[in-house]
């Protein structure tokens, strides 16, 4: 449902997203039929396709032409497929989206050559790009992100992380990629450079405040709405931000501290879900969203007005206020 | 190029492999980046025989050799069982490793070569994906699906720098390498999915055995042949005899011929 409503804030580019999609599923298409399934399987999961409806929205601001934008929104959604199967694979995940991950539905290795198959895919359409900039920002990207996801794995566990840790993590886990959305589609329609680095800024801030508002939902939605158990993180060792500012409290800590890296059973998962749920962690873990969000906004302000505004607008105020 | 040269070159490139991919949590939990010394051999095998060579080809040299590194990597997770710390570090290194290359080569502004490899890469992913499906396969499809995991990126950089001359050799040694390992696998019990598969096709392990030693000394004799063919000087010759694709008889025999 809030899925469809994300989808609405941006239906003026619904042709060129189901352009977008078919390309998505033609990018996939493999000669073997496993490989084929597998990639399928993780397509029709669908997504927010944030990455390239901030491609999209970004080439608004310069000579927009939807056949160039998909040469780098259909790459960027590519990797981020890609990443999904491997993570799925790293945290043992059997659901996504409330549907069996390639790893369940098959096994590791399947889900390995997935990833690895996806992402080479990627790379062949980001190369019909020539422009030297484009492959700069996206290598690094790629590099950061996977730094993102190493330092994740290396702070498991470890309650007594500091915040600028976690904002590293969830800047190269998420907000990267969709700064680099931003600024590759603001690069390819020809847009200015201070357009860019705007349009960059806002990308990274408005990542920030997604990232947020997952870990948050991570404890506030059910298991139903999420798709998977509530609290994964946590199970996982993934200590987010409601966590990190839950913590202070001396009681909560040693609750959080006893339940750390143990096989919790549904009750006890419970517990400490309705525990963070009920904590300052939330409301603090919201505050530090709503400021990046109020600072993606006046990124925003210092763009040219139109269409393209009014739909970036539209969504960063969705994602302050979204439920799962 | 003498023997020892051969060599050093060949841990000279191991060592800048491992530079380029350095991590220091990987560097930690994981065995690192692994690229068997077979396929940097057949990487540097233009450079041994004289053929031109750039900076800029050894760097892309370099990058292949990192793909290797990144897909072996994803190659070490277990199939079905949940992964620990230090799998799950093996599956960010071989992410990484290939953001490293990607990165490498639009460094040397090498983009054609980028899309050159990923091309590569799908097949590879692809034959690897081929041991999971159901369908049935003659020996003859397994058999390709084996070359092209084996060969495969090899190949991309022997046909972007224009060295297919030496494709052929290439191809043999290193099928000759894996059909060895597979001979050692059989003998210890240790089943790949290959294996699993040729002895369905085969019928008995027996058979299996049989198969694989056939094929060992057939592609024996076409190395032989193709060494001579590739006009290969006598030092890299008898490293590739001894050192890439030890064949005790064989070598011996054409050591005493030569």
């Amino acid at each position: 449902m809030e899925k469809m409503k994300l989808k609405l804030l941006y239906s003026d580019l619904k042709p060129e997203l189901d352009m977008i999609e078919k390309e998505l599923e033609q990018a996939v298409d493999s000669e073997s039929l496993l490989l084929n399934d597998a990639s399928l399987h993780l397509l029709q999961a669908g997504g927010k396709r944030i990455r390239p409806v901030f491609v999209l929205l970004a080439g608004k601001f310069g000579n927009y032409d939807i056949d160039v934008m998909k040469r780098v929104a259909v790459p960027l959604e590519l990797i981020h497929m890609a990443s999904l199967v491997h993570d799925d694979v790293i945290d043992d995940s059997e659901i996504r989206r409330g549907r069996p991950t390639v790893k369940a539905q098959w096994n590791n290795s399947v889900a390995m050559y997935t990833g690895d198959f996806i992402l080479a895919r990627a790379l062949e359409h980001i190369t019909k790009i020539e422009s030297p900039r484009v492959h700069e920002i996206l290598s690094k990207t790629l590099i950061e992100v996977c730094r993102g996801e190493i330092i994740q794995i290396q702070d498991k566990y470890r309650l007594d992380q500091n915040l600028r840790d976690y904002f590293r993590r969830i800047k190269r886990k998420t907000a990267l990629l969709i700064s680099s959305s931003c600024e590759l589609g603001a690069l390819v329609s020809g847009t200015d450079e201070k357009t860019a680095a705007h349009l960059r800024r806002f990308g990274y801030f408005i990542g920030m405040s997604f990232q947020i508002i997952d870990d948050i939902l991570d404890f506030t939605s059910t298991d139903e709405e999420l798709g998977k158990p509530a609290g994964s993180d946590f199970i996982q060792g993934n200590i987010t931000l409601p966590v990190l500012c839950a913590r202070k409290d001396p009681e909560l800590y040693a609750m959080l501290k006893a339940n750390l890296n143990k096989n919790l059973s549904t009750e006890e998962r419970f517990k400490v879900v309705e525990a963070i749920r009920n904590s300052s962690g939330i409301e603090e873990a919201k505050a530090m969203s709503e400021r990046y969000l109020q600072k993606a906004l006046r990124e925003l302000s210092f763009l040219p007005k139109g269409q393209g505004v009014k739909t970036m607008r539209k969504i960063a105020f969705f994602i302050g206020k979204r439920k799962f | 190029m003498k023997g020892h040269q051969i060599q050093s070159k060949i841990i000279s490139m191991e060592i800048e492999v491992l530079h380029a991919v350095r991590q220091r949590t990987l560097d930690q939990f994981t065995e690192g980046p692994s690229v068997k010394e077979s396929r940097l051999f057949f990487l540097l095998l233009p450079f041994f025989s004289g053929k031109t060579w750039s900076p800029d080809i050894e760097a892309s040299a370099k990058t292949v050799s990192i793909v290797y590194a990144a897909l072996n990597a994803h190659d070490q997770i277990r199939e079905d069982t949940p992964i620990i710390k230090e799998q799950q570090l093996t599956v960010l290194a071989g992410d990484l490793y290939s953001g490293i290359y990607y990165q490498m080569l639009v460094n040397t502004k090498n983009i054609a070569m980028v899309q050159q490899l990923a091309s590569a890469i799908i097949k590879v992913s692809e034959s690897k994906t081929s041991f999971f499906e159901e369908e049935f396969r003659t020996v003859e499809e397994i058999e390709s699906a084996i070359s092209v995991i084996e060969t495969e990126l090899l190949m991309s950089f022997y046909t972007f720098y224009g060295y297919t001359e030496y494709a052929l050799l290439a191809k043999q040694a290193l099928l000759y390498i894996r059909y060895t390992e597979e001979l050692n696998r059989l003998q210890s019990n240790h089943y790949s999915h290959f294996l699993r598969e040729v002895t369905t096709k085969l019928v008995h392990e027996n058979y299996t055995k049989y198969w694989l030693t056939e094929k060992l000394d057939s592609l024996h004799e076409q190395i032989l042949a193709s060494i001579a063919d590739c006009a290969l000087d006598y030092e890299l010759a008898q490293f590739l005899l001894h050192q890439i694709t030890p064949h005790q008889h064989r070598a011996e025999q054409l050591t005493r011929e030569g």
